[in-house]
């Protein structure tokens, strides 16, 4: 493994990496804009040109690959004297509205501003203004603020394949653009505004909604599909207001697709259901969510003490955590032994989204045809509970059922047009964010949390167990279904998904939450 | 930091009156019945007969206010146009340690300016009148005003929204120049 000295301190780098990366990864800061480790490099920016001993010129630290022995001066005054003259140039005519900028705060050229440039500008002259483009459905493009790295347009090239960005012009005429008729609609476009080291990219969805110094993150995995992306969760004040990827090699690399980036307005939504109901004389009536468990509980046992044993079911929703599903298989068991445990409906599109590198072919993102994150998950937790099970479809054949509990949680309606006769009569639980066919004709209606709001893990279509933390609180009225089941189940205290993971063992013991980032206190920023 | 910079604060001890506690409350009663001698005998008063007397009329010696360093109710100034000049930055907020500002913004209507605040609410029983707020604004558009007869017959009368702030701004404006 060859080894580099960077301004004195020795680093091991990989074989073959750039001096960049070997930096990056050792946690050695060199400053750099056009340089992203999933996009190819083309060493435009200059940022991070570095001396290197025996080499008369500065070097690009993001193109040359590590030598064992070389000796890297990131610091040396050569290396400083350039950065800041590469400040000094992209800030000639880059606008100073920091204040408005949806980016200040995690912009790189307002940090390297601050720690590499000079403290006022030389230039005289009025700033050129470049003008602002719609390039797409979600997204902006404030082409003043462009300092032309070009890791948008490499991003549509070589992980979404569709090239909708390219540079038009030459020298200071230099702008991205797009063709005419041809916006950045891609099903990854949100990438491009991650990927924007300065304002420039903005989300026509985030846009002058909060200012990112006040967002907290919360890790977690998206919903929309089976893919398991991994994501953060931005929230304020009880509020999510956007979804940036979080990185991991093995499942979404730095990406995530725009269905996930914007799954989290169901969280919002209007039709949320807010209020524990039950059926009185046919009709829906609102009560208290303590007094309507119990008359779910009350009800189920009263169907077995009638129709006796296997004639409850439990119908678990591809959108539940595995702790969650785990908690009322138990307790449906406990009341009726040979209770059917079913897999909710599991809707699916005809193939995978599959994305190709514009020039090589080879794949680079897929989006999963399996429109829930946990089917896998559930399949493993009825299988680890044992007993009677069945398919969403062979529900019809089950004529013996008289009762049961419904999960819903989907992110829209869920339920196919013609019900199983099962689901369609008897005695019904049913919990879910969003009403639908049955929560108006359901004996009790649980208004649940959405998957922000609740802690657990997933399982994704590779097989791959994956925890989630819970970020914001679900809105009054609703419960956690895990704080429902411990209730039901007369355990104390409050639902713990870990505790419940080490309780299921097999492959849950050892699924781990990844460790949340510490909350900025408000005030650490001023510290200049 | 040296051990020979720390200082060791010893609580004082009580003295023999402190102890028999009762000579402490006649000392303590010897004050008020001074005040008292002084206002009946002396016409010496210590009160301000507020609002015909105003703080603002008194000599700063005589516990009048220094009017150009007084922190009292918040204004939004406009720019030469009449439009509020706030951009809706949350830098206010963001240093507000008493969490009082509330802000809401909006794409401005205005061709040459991004963004603005569609609302601007300050919680005036929540403030605590520091000027933090002044001092983390970028563009002045937020200042404290010498106004202290702020009064509300309800909690929501005293939370001054947009328009109220931009009123107190066209009150004051004459008497205390941006």
């Amino acid at each position: 493994m060859p080894k580099i000295t960077v301004d004195g301190t020795t680093i091991d780098a990989k074989p073959g990496v750039m001096i960049l990366q070997a930096c990056n990864d050792a946690g050695v800061e060199i400053p750099q804009y056009c340089y992203h480790p999933g996009l190819s490099i083309v060493a435009s920016c200059r940022i991070c040109l570095v001396e290197v001993e025996g080499i008369p010129k500065l070097v690009p630290a993001c193109q040359t690959p590590v030598r064992d022995g070389m000796v890297v001066f990131a610091k040396s005054s050569k290396s400083i004297a350039n950065q800041k003259q590469v400040m000094e140039y992209l800030l000639i005519n880059h606008p100073l509205d920091c204040p408005v900028c949806d980016q200040a705060g995690e912009c790189l050229l307002q940090d390297y501003s601050y720690e590499y440039g000079r403290s006022q500008s030389r230039f005289e002259e009025d700033k050129q203004k470049n003008p602002k483009k719609d390039v797409g459905d979600n997204i902006f493009l404030y082409a003043d603020r462009c300092i032309m790295c070009t890791r948008c347009v490499r991003f549509t090239r070589e992980v979404s394949g569709t090239s909708e960005l390219f540079v038009e012009g030459r020298g200071h005429k230099e702008e991205i653009a797009i063709f005419p008729g041809k916006p950045v609609n891609n099903k990854l476009s949100g990438n491009v505004v991650d990927l924007c080291p300065v304002g420039a990219l903005l989300d026509k969805d985030f846009l002058f909604k909060q200012r990112v110094w006040l967002l907290k993150e919360t890790p977690s995995i998206s919903p929309v599909d089976a893919g398991g992306e991994n994501i953060f969760l931005h929230h304020n004040e009880g509020v999510v207001y956007r979804i940036k990827p979080r990185y991991n090699a093995e499942v979404n690399t730095w990406w995530i697709s725009d269905d996930t980036r914007y799954s989290y307005k169901v969280l919002a939504d209007a039709k949320r259901l807010k209020a524990a109901r039950k059926l009185e004389y046919g009709t829906p009536a609102e009560i208290g969510y303590g007094k309507a468990i119990e008359e779910a509980a009350e009800g189920l046992k009263s169907v077995v003490s009638a129709d006796g044993e296997g004639s409850l079911y439990a119908l678990l929703s591809p959108m539940m955590a595995c702790e969650e599903a785990y908690l009322l298989g138990k307790y449906i068991r406990s009341i009726d032994p040979q209770a059917v445990l079913v897999l909710g409906p599991v809707p699916t599109a005809a193939s995978d989204d599959v994305f190709k590198h514009y020039n090589t072919g080879k794949e680079t993102f897929r989006i999963k045809a399996e429109k829930v994150p946990n089917a896998n998950g559930i399949r493993r937790v009825i299988d680890l509970l044992g007993g009677p099970k069945a398919s969403f479809d062979e529900l019809g054949n089950y004529g013996h059922l008289r009762g049961g509990w419904i999960v819903g949680g989907y992110l829209s309606n869920w339920l196919p047009g013609d019900l199983p006769s099962v689901l369609n009569g008897g005695f019904r639980v049913i919990q879910d964010i969003l009403p639908n066919a049955i929560t108006d004709r359901a004996d009790v209606v649980l208004p649940s949390a959405g998957w922000a709001e609740k802690a657990g893990c997933w399982e994704n279509y590779a097989g791959k167990i994956q925890a989630f933390a819970a970020a914001v609180q679900p809105p009054e009225g609703a419960r956690r279904e895990g704080d429902v089941y411990f209730k039901l189940l007369g355990r104390s205290g409050f639902y713990d998904a870990d505790a419940v993971r080490a309780e299921m063992g097999g492959a849950f013991a050892d699924v781990k939450l990844p460790t949340e980032k510490e909350e900025v206190p408000a005030f650490e920023f001023a510290e200049l | 930091m040296k051990e020979s910079d720390v200082i060791v604060l010893q609580e004082p001890k009580l003295s023999l009156s402190d102890q028999f506690y009762l000579p402490q409350v006649l000392i303590g009663l010897g004050t008020t019945m001074k005040h008292m001698f002084n206002v009946v005998a002396r016409d010496k008063h210590l009160v301000v007969s507020y609002p015909e007397e105003r703080r603002e009329d008194k000599p700063v010696e005589e516990g009048g206010m220094f009017q150009q360093t007084y922190r009292g109710v918040h204004r939004l100034n406009k720019d030469e146009d009449g439009r509020v000049k706030c951009v809706a930055c949350f830098m206010c907020s963001t240093a507000c340690p008493a969490r009082c500002i509330h802000i809401e913004a909006d794409e401005s209507p205005w061709a040459d300016r991004e963004k603005y605040p569609a609302k601007f609410d300050i919680d005036e029983l929540r403030c605590i009148y520091c000027g933090m707020c002044e001092e983390a604004c970028p563009v002045d558009a937020i200042e404290l005003t010498s106004l202290y007869d702020i009064v509300g017959l309800t909690r929501q009368e005293m939370i001054f929204d947009k328009a109220k702030l931009l009123r107190v701004y066209d009150e004051t404006v004459k008497a205390e120049p941006m």
